[in-house]
């Protein structure tokens, strides 16, 4: 059956149906006057409206209980997205932008409003990719250069139009590149918020760099107490880090079921759950809500005899996840029969926070970012890059590695030779993606599919 | 007596190979038209008109396409890409290749191989001309010349200039303005040589350079061109004893004869 025949089954349909509902009430909270000025001011709020698009695209041919999970995940994606957009004006008082790399927990903990600056770069590239192509011209424009990476490059568009709600302060950190660093020297200028920067080490798994970069969070919440109104609530950074660990057990489960072959689910409805468990609600009773009721999908999954029954192929998915075309999962999964089990900006070695004091907790979440996706792979020594790479590849049993060759990425380009060695060395197939992250322009859909279907047909044929 | 064809259709050429259980029976490079199907069958009767005696007239057991427009050739068994073509040539010609780069008329793709000829990995530009046989039909018609002039021309040439533009269409300029300077052609011909050396080392060294290394497509006839890579890359590019222009096809037919087996 083809995908458009598909696509509009009763799973599609009811949970399309839930999305609009979710938008609808928006026009509740914040009401329908104060959302049509949110709109006018923040013209990517539209773009949600095309959510079931995504969804349907994602979806693909997808059946059973691994559809229902795509639409569950799309459904959390967009309540938090709506969260986010009612926020906007109704905790204004107390926003703060934030870059990815810095840990929301505390900023939550706070009592401030967290806007992950690089939430938007993300999703509109995935919603629609001409939603975003225009932010990185303006971003050019500016003086950016044309070749940093489309994330902060887009990110920097949108501060240059003014389509972010102004900060009270800004957090950033020294990852995970340089074209992130000097896009956040950019919006500094431009909003003229006070700004912090966290200073990773280079070296960072030793007890020496858990200490200065702990050192690091404790500067930036003093930074923050003094220029907002925000304080640190110990008791409550302790129910949000407790609330994290419940949520990253059931993580760990859900990953420990994408072993079995075939998988229950798709690495994209993964990263989904993650990025909004990780990048905008950890420590939240509703990523602990989402990462059950994915379990549960899984555990169906199983039971129908897998998301794709028929599975032929594992792939692991290197690098960020080809965002101009995120259904890359479940069109190598029809065409293919190739299940993509996990990528670089899921997996994660989070340790479970200890929550005996604030210094432990503090030191966690500074083990959580500083080994977390980007930070530990695209800066610092190279081993933690390879080390992470073919952990995955073992643990997941994957037939071949797609490494999302994105052209902004300099630090990753730089180890493409090296990555290369080492695959041959393993007598891992590997096939490295030429794209950029945002910019259907460089590189099409159309163009990655044809780059996959050549390595399907000749190096695996 | 059994045949198996390969028939290669590229952007700017078609090629087929017919073989029979002895080998190459013959080989025929034609001008490509619009439509793929034509170039095909044009191809496959021109290379069957070149076996003499009554074999000619024989049906092919099998036929395998191949090239840009492989999808295009209804009465084809089946297709299968170039880079694996290439490569399988490429082994039956000499089992020591491993790495492989196939200048095409709008391509360029980089092999390599595994020991036993089939595609270990591959890295290919077919977004912009820079590197292809393209810019060099470009440039040599810059120089009024046709290509193996153009080639023979660099090969003159004591100090290359450099053509600093990637782009065919702006190299192409470029080299305009470079000879309203009164720049000596063989020099401006041996600097457009050099900027496409620069993309198939550059190419190449995507997927590793190992030995043995060979040249296939087209403009692996282009002398020039071949002098400046063995020069750059320190290293022999292996010489195949066959038209390198054919090997895509050559690959098709022994794939089509494979499986007939």
């Amino acid at each position: 059956m083809s995908g458009a025949a598909i696509s509009k089954d009763s799973v599609y349909l009811h949970w399309a149906a839930r999305n609009w509902l979710r938008i609808l009430r928006l026009g509740v909270n914040p009401g329908p006057a104060r959302l049509l000025k949110i709109r006018k001011r923040y013209p990517w709020v539209s773009g949600f409206l095309k959510v079931n698009k995504l969804m349907a695209r994602l979806m693909g041919e997808r059946r059973g209980a691994y559809r229902q999970a795509t639409g569950f995940v799309i459904n959390r994606l967009i309540d938090a997205l709506a969260i986010i957009v009612r926020d906007i004006h109704r905790r204004r008082d107390r926003l703060i932008w934030h870059e990815d790399l810095v840990p929301p927990e505390i900023l939550h903990a706070m009592g401030l409003m967290p806007f992950m600056v690089e939430m938007l770069g993300i999703v509109l590239p995935m919603v629609d990719c001409a939603l975003g192509e225009s932010y990185l011209d303006e971003a050019e424009n500016a003086g950016l250069p044309a070749d940093t990476c489309t994330l902060p490059r887009m990110s920097l568009g949108l501060a240059l139009r003014d389509h972010f709600p102004p900060p009270l302060a800004i957090v950033s950190s020294n990852s995970p590149c340089d074209g992130g660093m000097s896009s956040y020297a950019f919006m500094q200028k431009l909003s003229g918020a006070p700004t912090f920067r966290l200073d990773l080490p280079y070296r960072f798994k030793d007890d020496q760099a858990v200490d200065y970069y702990t050192n690091e969070l404790e500067k930036m919440i003093a930074f923050l107490e003094e220029r907002t109104p925000g304080r640190l609530d110990e008791e409550h950074l302790r129910e949000i880090c407790n609330e994290r660990n419940r949520a990253m057990e059931l993580e760990l489960t859900l990953w420990d079921m994408l072993r079995h072959r075939p998988a229950p689910l798709g690495s994209d409805v993964v990263f989904l759950a993650h990025m909004l468990f990780f990048g905008l609600f950890p420590g939240k009773p509703q990523a602990t809500r989402l990462y059950t009721g994915l379990i549960d999908y899984a555990k169906q999954s199983l039971r129908e005899g897998g998301g794709i029954p028929d599975e032929k192929y594992r792939v692991l998915l290197w690098n960020p996840a080809t965002l101009i075309f995120p259904e890359i999962f479940s069109w190598a999964e029809s065409e293919f029969g190739a299940t993509m089990i996990m990528e670089m900006l899921t997996f994660n070695r989070h340790p479970l926070i200890d929550t005996s004091s604030r210094r432990n907790m503090l030191r966690d979440l500074a083990r959580i970012m500083m080994q977390g996706p980007m930070s530990q792979h695209t800066r610092g020594p190279v081993e933690y890059f390879f080390d992470d790479l073919f952990f995955i590849h073992e643990h997941y049993s994957t037939d071949m590695i797609w490494m999302a060759g994105h052209v902004g990425c300099k630090n990753t380009q730089a180890l493409l030779g090296m990555m290369r060695e080492k695959c041959r060395q393993r007598q891992i197939p590997l096939l490295t993606i030429d794209y950029d992250l945002g910019d259907s322009r460089v590189v099409t859909a159309e163009g990655i599919k044809e780059q996959v279907r050549m390595f399907m047909d000749t190096v695996m044929r | 007596m059994p045949l198996w064809a390969g028939c290669d259709v590229g952007s700017t050429t078609g090629k087929a190979v017919i073989l029979d259980e002895s080998g190459v029976l013959a080989g025929v490079i034609v001008e490509s038209t619009l439509d793929p199907e034509i170039t095909a069958k044009k191809a496959l009767g021109d290379a069957r008109a070149a076996i003499e005696g009554p074999a000619g007239d024989e049906e092919f057991e099998r036929l395998v396409g191949t090239g840009y427009g492989r999808l295009q050739i209804p009465f084809a068994d089946e297709n299968i890409s170039e880079i694996t073509c290439h490569a399988l040539g490429a082994h039956h010609l000499d089992p020591e290749i491993r790495t492989l780069v196939d200048i095409g008329g709008q391509d360029l793709k980089a092999i390599a191989l595994n020991d036993d000829g089939t595609v270990m990995e591959f890295a290919m530009n077919d977004k912009c001309a820079a590197g292809t046989g393209r810019f060099f039909e470009s440039m040599a018609r810059t120089f009024q010349l046709s290509l193996e002039q153009f080639s023979d021309l660099s090969l003159t040439s004591t100090r290359p200039v450099s053509i600093t533009a990637q782009c065919s269409v702006f190299a192409e300029s470029e080299v305009v303005s470079l000879v309203a300077k009164k720049q000596a052609p063989a020099d401006i011909a041996a600097g457009a040589q050099l900027a496409v050396v620069r993309r198939v080392i550059s190419m190449a060294r995507r997927v590793g350079i190992r030995p043995a290394f060979t040249i296939s497509g087209g403009c692996a006839k282009n002398r020039g061109l071949m002098k400046l890579i063995e020069q750059r890359l320190k290293l022999k590019v292996a010489r195949l004893d066959f038209d390198p222009q054919l090997l895509g096809a050559l690959g098709a037919a022994l794939l089509a004869r494979r499986k007939s087996a």
